[in-house]
């Protein structure tokens, strides 16, 4: 008899596994609140290129045929009972579960966020806001352009820097660059958290000429005196200002509750994704707590593990990072780190950024076609394993 | 009344793992308030003591126990 199998969300985790799990085996369901499948890296590039590609495409299409898809929310979760209730009023029992429910943005941390928000959008949510970032850069014309990092976790590492690097270069292009100041401010010790990929960037920043400021915890923005103030008082003045939104887990129901986190990210094994205290019960990518990167490489390789392991194969992640980094200009880097190895001091180059470019063009063919990519990434990761590029950059 | 202790345990975690999970439980701390950050990373001393220096707050101690450094601090700087 078929093993059945849900997988709560259609994101890249969700529909790469569903894709990847052979159906004479296993009967697979995918439900999704939403009817589309998000490329949310291309966020960037509407926010700070006015970039229309379209990036959603329906999840349905994506999906192998045989593989079932339900447009709902999961309102809940029984872990012990084995069953998924859905806001449609349908009820789910499975034989394995997989949350693949992803992240969001949250603006309740800090004071004065929506309203920022809604004022000059930012490129971690919705493409209406990105659109508004665009909007935003292209009415500056004098003052400061300020993009603050609000707090951990949020999708992408790179995403705060690749937007000041392409604001810098959108803003020198319209020959504004004397006349619009970038700042950019961030809650940790440098730049880039990563201290290997920081002496990358950080010189960058400086022959660019944009301000940084570490250690700035970002209590509440003060809109009508245009100023971003820290938790301990300091003030950073903007004429525009974008906010990198602290993101949180799952919203829905799980029991039992204590395999959330506070910020309600679920607990799994780092090296098999299992939820923990369940062997029948998956979380992969932004939805867990385990300590990897919030980027679709992650869940995409988290989803092969899974997907494997159901099947009866002992295979584990080994918490591998390769989130390409736009640095403007043309130019690109990527993050590339395991548990085992830091982040490897990978330079700046042409080749980086058009790999990110056309792995965005391939995207779709990646997510629905994993028979053909899969021995392509293979070989690529295979290639790039950060303990053996460590030699070569070091 | 007695003192709001928050235990952060960051062991396990690369660099700049332990520094944000202390950022975070930071943004929910108020004055009086110690945090108490377990880490196996050995870059979370000077980045721990860079925090201490610029924000204000207070590094009560640092230890070391078998391979763990604890950071013991208590939220003085918030404004």
């Amino acid at each position: 008899m078929k093993r059945r199998v849900v997988i709560i969300g259609g994101g890249s985790g969700g529909a790469i596994l569903a894709n990847n799990l052979p159906l004479e085996d296993f009967e697979v369901t995918v439900v999704d609140r939403s009817p589309y499948h998000y490329y949310w890296p291309w966020l960037l590039y509407v926010a700070f290129r006015g970039s229309r590609r379209p990036m959603k495409r329906e999840i349905r299409s994506l999906l192998k045929p045989g593989v079932n898809f339900i447009q709902s929310g999961a309102q809940s979760v029984d872990l012990n009972n084995r069953k998924v209730v859905l806001e449609n009023g349908k009820t789910l029992d499975y034989d394995y579960l997989v949350v693949a429910t992803g992240s969001r943005p949250t603006y309740g941390l800090i004071g004065g966020h929506e309203k920022a928000v809604e004022k000059y959008g930012d490129y971690h949510s919705t493409i209406e806001n990105a659109e508004r970032v665009w909007k935003t850069v292209n009415s500056l014309k004098q003052g400061t352009f300020a993009i603050v990092v609000g707090g951990d976790p949020y999708r992408c590492p790179p995403s705060p820097l690749e937007g000041v690097f392409l604001a810098e270069e959108f803003f020198r292009s319209r020959g504004l660059r004397d006349r619009v100041k970038v700042v950019f401010a961030v809650p940790y010790p440098r730049p880039y958290p990563a201290e290997p990929m920081n002496e990358v960037v950080e010189p960058l920043l400086k022959e660019r000429g944009v301000e940084y400021i570490t250690f700035f915890t970002l209590d509440r923005i003060e809109e009508d005196r245009k100023v971003a103030v820290s938790m301990e008082g300091e003030e950073l003045k903007y004429d525009a200002l974008v906010v990198v939104p602290p993101h949180v887990g799952t919203d829905m129901k799980i029991s039992p509750e204590d395999v959330l986190t506070t910020d309600r990210f679920i607990q799994a094994d780092k090296f098999t994704n299992n939820i923990k205290g369940f062997d029948d019960a998956f979380v992969i990518g932004d939805a867990s707590a385990v300590p990897v990167a919030k980027t679709g490489v992650t869940a995409h390789l988290q989803a092969g593990v899974v997907a494997r392991r159901l099947q009866g194969e002992d295979a584990r992640n080994n918490g591998r990072t390769n989130c390409p980094f736009d640095l403007g200009y043309g130019l690109g880097t990527f993050v590339i780190s395991d548990y085992n190895n830091p982040v490897v001091k990978l330079p700046p180059s042409r080749f980086s950024h058009l790999a990110k470019i056309a792995f965005a063009a391939a995207y779709w063919d990646m997510v629905r076609y994993p028979e053909l990519w899969n021995p392509i990434f293979e070989a690529y990761f295979e290639a790039t394993e950060p303990a053996k590029l460590s030699k070569i950059y070091v | 009344m007695a003192e709001n202790r928050i235990r952060v345990d960051a062991r396990g975690i690369a660099c700049p793992g332990p520094i944000t999970e202390l950022v975070k439980a930071y943004r929910n701390a108020k004055n009086g308030d110690i945090i108490e950050v377990m880490a196996t990373d050995p870059g979370f001393k000077p980045d721990v003591e860079a925090w201490i220096k610029r924000t204000g707050n207070q590094l009560l101690e640092f230890r070391e126990e078998g391979g763990t450094y604890v950071a013991v601090i208590k939220v003085t700087a918030k404004k």
